[in-house]
């Protein structure tokens, strides 16, 4: 594989990331759309350090998963409490922290 | 003891009574003991001094200079502080110690009356006072001299300000304080400009000439500030708010005369300065004129005296104009001893009778027969009759002038000799002699506490005049005494003032139309001229000044900064709008702001 073939493929799951956020109103789905979005640049640490020899790009793949993980614990969370209070998740109402 | 000890001793002695007085108040608040530990420190101080006297008459040009290092730069220093003895601080911390020890017994009988803790916080400011008077004396160099300057200034508003329950005392407190300090600014500014060119703060520094009027200007400045000299003498008149022993002591014999002293040791810089000289003579003579003139018409026995201060220390500063540091520091010296005397037979005076004005005492020769026996001593010698001290110290001084060619000073010296035996003659015509009043009638002699030291000042007014040799001997100068023409003309003068304030004030002889050319000085005296100037020059100088300058804080300063807190309100109010809460929103915002910084930076 090549470095072009694998930049097309972040690229593209990256923009379908940005599609996913863009165009729904769940918050679920709008997580789910940022994970996308994170593992695209991920590959992309993956890749370079490939080309590029040297392992510091992967570790620091590994530390983003982790990362991720956390966030996603936590953006779950408040999907969880979003959802105990509003009795739906859809992000267009909860504005309560307008100005 | 070496002498560093013997100075040490009277340094510190009455500075530890001071600190004993101040910070152990039942101490103070008992009155009495504090009196005591005060006047033991005091004579210790003194003795310690004649100790040093009698050593330096036998060697004369003994100098011990002993310092030590007070602002370290590496292994040099920026200033020093220590003990110079030389002649001059020796017989100059004499003067100061035998008339501080003088006043403190005085004291003891004059303020008998004040409650006991009036009385130990009136003694611990004595003692300090005796502190910081030597400090100035003793110092090395004119950067401790300015620490000592300030200090006699402090203990000087404190003591006028003794009463200050009082408003006029209060009052006059402060005004000495904002006059003096005014004329300081020019002992710490030519400090400033004369560690600039030298390096040190040295009296001895050769100064650059462009330099040397300048920096000897600044110096001066102070020195008319201190020494009462015109234009800024009329705190003096005011201080006489303060206790009269008060009064001869720092506003007669010993803290006013510092200016003088300085002058003395600073004599090699004003040297360099002709010009300063010059303006000196002229500033001392018109000075002694000026204020003897005004002490013709005061009705205030204590206000009399002040300016009589202020023209006998006009006759000195004329001295050192002419370039005669001797004759205006023998003079300096006879004066402490006879003003002293004289203010403290005022004092027991005003003791007897509970009055300042003239008109209150009268006939006091028949009730205190001594206390007008030792006026009378002090008046002739403040007149300079012959044979009195103050005679020598003036005929000294009138030669010096007149040999400098300074003949207009001269002229105005001569014609305040003749005035300075006028209003003394009549102080005692109208207080000693003259008809009883109310309060004389039933006045009564002081006891031994105030007569003792009257007596003490008394011989010293006598014969102190005689000892001009050994005064030349310690000051390094040299003392010959002839009475020359300026001489005979002074006490002819002088003689000639008594017989007039006689003839007015004693025999009665000439009517009280004769009175009448005393009005228009009167008038003037009244008017309080000079003060309406600096008045006006506050008023209309000063305040002005601050008022612009307070236009100009609040209005265009003060504008800025609430321009930039208003416009950053109103603006914050504006972008608020854009926080709509909704977190859709932010996603737009966060990816067009991620595209534009993407093509933003592609396309550099």
């Amino acid at each position: 594989m090549t470095v072009q073939a694998l930049l097309l493929l972040t690229s593209g799951l990256f923009c379908i990331g940005i599609y996913g956020l863009l165009s729904h109103r769940n918050a679920i789905a709008m997580l789910l759309s940022t994970e996308l979005m994170i593992n695209a640049v991920t590959i992309n640490l993956v890749t370079f350090s490939q080309f590029s020899g040297g392992v510091t790009g992967q570790v620091f793949a590994i530390f983003t998963i982790a990362l991720t993980v956390a966030e996603v614990v936590v953006g779950l969370a408040i999907v969880i409490l979003l959802f105990r209070w509003r009795r739906e998740i859809a992000v267009d109402s909860a504005n309560d922290l307008r100005h | 003891m070496t002498p560093i000890d013997y100075a040490l001793t009277a340094l510190f002695v009455p500075l530890a009574a001071a600190f004993a007085i101040a910070a152990v108040p039942p101490l103070r608040h008992a009155g009495k003991p504090a009196a005591w530990i005060s006047v033991i420190a005091a004579l210790t101080s003194l003795g310690a001094s004649l100790v040093l006297l009698v050593q330096q008459l036998a060697q004369p040009d003994r100098v011990v200079h002993e310092v030590v290092r007070w602002i370290p730069n590496g292994s040099a220093s920026l200033a020093e502080v220590g003990i110079h003895l030389d002649g001059v601080s020796i017989s100059m911390s004499v003067v100061v110690t035998v008339v501080a020890a003088c006043v403190q017994i005085f004291s003891l009988g004059y303020m008998r009356d004040e409650p006991p803790a009036a009385l130990g916080r009136y003694f611990g400011y004595h003692s300090f006072f005796i502190f910081c008077m030597m400090l100035l004396v003793i110092s090395p160099n004119l950067l401790q001299l300015f620490a000592g300057w300030e200090l006699v200034g402090l203990t000087s508003y404190l003591l006028i300000g003794f009463y200050f329950q009082k408003p006029s005392a209060a009052k006059a407190s402060v005004k000495a304080l904002w006059v003096t300090k005014f004329a300081d600014m020019g002992l710490l500014l030519g400090l400033i400009c004369l560690f600039a060119v030298s390096g040190a703060f040295e009296w001895t520094a050769i100064l650059p000439e462009e330099w040397a009027t300048t920096i000897t200007l600044l110096l001066f400045l102070a020195v008319v500030g201190k020494s009462a000299q015109f234009p800024l003498h009329i705190w003096l008149p005011n201080a006489m708010e303060g206790p009269t022993p008060v009064s001869a002591l720092l506003h007669a014999a010993t803290m006013v005369a510092a200016g003088v002293y300085l002058l003395v040791r600073a004599d090699p810089l004003f040297a360099q300065a002709p010009n300063t000289q010059l303006l000196m003579a002229w500033l001392g003579g018109f000075t002694a004129l000026f204020a003897a003139v005004l002490a013709t018409v005061q009705t205030d026995i204590k206000r009399v005296l002040a300016y009589s201060t202020c023209s006998q220390l006009g006759y000195m500063v004329c001295a050192l104009g002419a370039g005669s540091p001797i004759a205006g520091y023998f003079h300096l010296t006879t004066h402490a001893f006879f003003k002293a005397l004289l203010f403290l037979a005022a004092g027991s005076m005003i003791h007897a009778v509970h009055s300042n004005e003239l008109s209150a005492m009268g006939g006091l020769a028949r009730r205190m027969k001594l206390t007008s026996a030792v006026f009378i001593i002090g008046s002739l010698a403040l007149a300079g009759i012959p044979g009195f001290a103050g005679f020598f110290s003036k005929d000294l001084i009138l030669e010096a002038v007149y040999d400098a060619g300074l003949f207009v000073p001269w002229t105005m010296l001569i014609v305040a000799a003749f005035l300075t035996a006028f209003y003394m003659g009549r102080v005692v015509f109208l207080a000693i002699f003259g008809p009883f009043s109310q309060a004389s009638e039933n006045a009564h002699e002081s006891g031994f506490s105030m007569t003792g030291p009257l007596l003490l000042l008394a011989v010293g007014s006598l014969g102190i005049g005689y000892f001009g040799p050994e005064f030349a001997l310690l000051s390094g100068g040299s003392y010959h005494f002839h009475v020359g023409m300026s001489g005979m003309l002074g006490a002819g003068c002088a003689v000639a003032g008594l017989l007039l304030s006689w003839l007015i004030y004693g025999a009665r002889w000439l009517p009280t139309q004769a009175f009448s050319f005393l009005a228009p000085i009167e008038r003037l005296a009244q008017s309080g001229l000079v003060d309406r100037f600096f008045e006006f020059a506050y008023r209309r100088g000063a305040l002005a000044f601050s008022d612009a300058v307070g236009f100009f804080d609040r209005y265009v300063i003060d504008g800025v900064i609430n321009w930039i807190g208003w416009t950053t309100i109103m603006s914050a109010r504006r972008l608020r709008k854009s926080q709509t809460g909704n977190v859709r929103d932010y996603v737009y915002a966060v990816v067009a702001g991620t595209v534009v910084i993407a093509f933003w930076g592609l396309s550099r």
